[in-house]
């Protein structure tokens, strides 16, 4: 498979990659020259993107809107139960037609000149007189656009490019574990939204995203808790996750609540930890029992959302489903017992990137010229062949070595 | 609410400044203090959009008092020296207040929190809300046995250190 599309275009920014494959310009995170690149070349360009899971729209007429990177989508479950990803734009003047984040309709009106749209995005109304519009205009030529679709364990991808190879293409090697981290399945039933705005770049974001960081979270150690055995695997497209048998405490002390960090439903593991991140920033992880999908979009060079979306297992009896409410609510979002310091260093990677040089890869680095293919659990080196994908992306010039 | 004893509602009121007195002074031992020492006391923070959509997820669900002197643990000793230092200032507003059982009160209160986060050194209006309390009043004074506070914001600045 090539891992990387042939880019005749120029690079995108006069920075330059430094030869030694661990370096990665701290300049990038702050240059809104290229953020805006960015947009063109990764978000509208030839990547997939999650910006939903069937989970969260379940029922006839549950719509759900999202802002991917400043476009806004409008994805619905229509009356024959099919599921639709479009721009929330009007098709007449480009007005937007949804605005509440989520509900259950089947009909959506613009309220700028009354066009309304069923919930599959074709035109079933516009007021008019005859003779008022184009001699041209059929309803039938004007429904809401729409980008190109993908449904893989019930998470919805979309891609604004023709030239996007397809999805299973894509993401080769790693729909099997994504069904892991799904449910086993992807029957999943929605618990719930965390959503949060990093003071950040996305690429701080997602690099740092789920990356083991055992020093910055002390509750690892104060809980005596160790990462147990695990793999970590990454690929040339910027596709990286790990999946991680967690070896729980037999005593702790620390906390007088320990359901926090107890699994349930399964004798045989003492708990698993399972992440899929696919480039640019779709992650989804389950770790103990919580099941979780984050949706990122980036605002602007210092600013990005995600929606961090919990869910249940269609089949889970009650007491699991309270279970995961529960851990998911505390363990692993932007207040969560082990996750909280992640989200405060998102900032100060941010700030700090100000600075001139380069932030610097040495865990599971070997030789600083070749990109690593093998990577234990906690290495930072898995986040390499990504960057190597962007700098392709991006045409950045690399120095000679 | 006018029918709520006005010694009532001074005691009410006092348990509330007292809450976010401890709050903005960081007091995470005084905070835990204004709730009932029943293990069915209870603080719940969540958003105003999860509340109406029905959704169970919070962003801080400490649903019994073991998790609430957890929640003491996080912020003083998981959480200490991991995250950048920031004020916040709390203002609340009683909008109602009604006696469901005897002794048992169901208060809410619209509230405001500003944070100056230390790096800096600017206030942002950090978010806006209601605080939906159940206090009990007895002879030893007044606390909660069950706190929420729905957040009008639906999306979070950066994090949470420590509750609202």
């Amino acid at each position: 498979m090539e891992s990387t599309r042939p880019d005749s275009r120029p690079p995108a920014s006069s920075v330059v990659w430094p030869a030694k494959i661990n370096h990665v310009p701290k300049e990038i995170f702050v240059s809104n020259e290229l953020f805006e690149e960015e947009l063109k070349r990764i978000f509208y360009g030839e990547e997939w993107h999650a910006v939903a899971h069937e989970g969260e729209i379940p029922n006839i007429g549950d719509f759900k809107t999202f802002r991917h990177a400043r476009v806004p989508l409008l994805i619905t479950r229509a009356e024959d139960g099919s599921i639709n990803v479009m721009y929330n734009a009007c098709s007449h003047r480009g007005s937007q037609v949804e605005t509440k984040p989520h509900g259950n309709k089947l009909e959506f009106e613009c309220p700028y000149h009354r066009w309304l749209f069923d919930a599959k995005g074709s035109l079933v109304g516009c007021p008019a007189k005859p003779g008022d519009f184009s001699d041209t205009f059929r309803k039938e030529d004007y429904p809401l656009a729409c980008p190109r679709v993908a449904v893989v364990h019930g998470l919805i991808f979309i891609t604004l490019s023709d030239k996007t190879p397809p999805i299973e293409e894509w993401m080769a090697g790693w729909t099997e574990q994504l069904g892991e981290v799904l449910g086993g399945d992807g029957r999943l039933r929605l618990l719930g939204y965390q959503k949060v705005v990093f003071r950040s770049n996305w690429k701080i974001y997602h690099d740092n995203d789920a990356y083991h960081a055992p020093l910055l979270h002390q509750a690892f150690r104060m809980l005596n808790w160790q990462g147990g055995k695990g793999v970590q695997r990454a690929d040339e497209r910027g596709h990286r996750g790990f999946r991680s048998e967690l070896s729980l405490p037999r005593a702790q002390t620390l906390l007088k609540d320990a359901s926090l960090i107890q699994y349930m439903n399964n004798e045989k593991s003492s708990g698993l930890s399972v992440s899929v991140h696919l480039f640019p920033a779709a992650v989804s992880i389950s770790h103990l029992n919580s099941i979780g999908i984050r949706f990122m979009s980036p605002i602007s060079v210092d600013e990005t959302e995600v929606h961090y979306a919990y869910f249940a297992h269609a089949d889970d009896d009650e007491a699991l489903v309270r279970h995961r409410v529960r851990q998911s609510s505390n363990l692993l979002g932007p207040c969560g017992l082990v996750s909280m310091e992640d989200a405060s260093v998102f900032h100060r990677l941010y700030t700090g990137s100000h600075t001139p040089g380069n932030a610097v890869f040495q865990k599971g680095v070997g030789d600083e010229y070749t990109m690593p293919v093998e990577f234990s659990q906690n290495d930072e080196s898995a986040n390499l062949p990504g960057w190597e994908h962007y700098r392709k992306i991006m045409g950045l010039k690399q120095e000679e070595k | 609410m006018n029918d709520v004893a006005p010694e009532i509602l001074a005691v009410i009121d006092d348990l509330q400044l007292r809450y976010i007195n401890a709050l903005d002074s960081q007091d995470m031992n005084t905070w835990l203090h204004t709730f009932s020492d029943d293990e069915s006391a209870s603080y719940i923070c969540n958003t105003a959009e999860s509340a109406e959509a029905g959704h169970q997820i919070a962003l801080i669900l400490d649903d019994n008092r073991l998790r609430l002197q957890d929640r003491v643990t996080f912020v003083t000793r998981v959480w200490a020296g991991t995250y950048p230092e920031y004020r916040t200032r709390h203002l609340v507003q009683r909008t109602s207040c009604q006696e469901i059982q005897e002794g048992l009160f169901e208060v809410e209160s619209h509230v405001f929190v500003s944070r100056i986060p230390a790096d800096t050194g600017r206030a942002e209006l950090f978010t806006t809300g209601v605080y939906k309390d159940r206090i009990r009043v007895d002879e030893q004074g007044a606390c909660f046995e069950s706190k929420h506070f729905v957040m009008d914001t639906s999306i979070l600045e950066r994090y949470l250190v420590f509750p609202l």
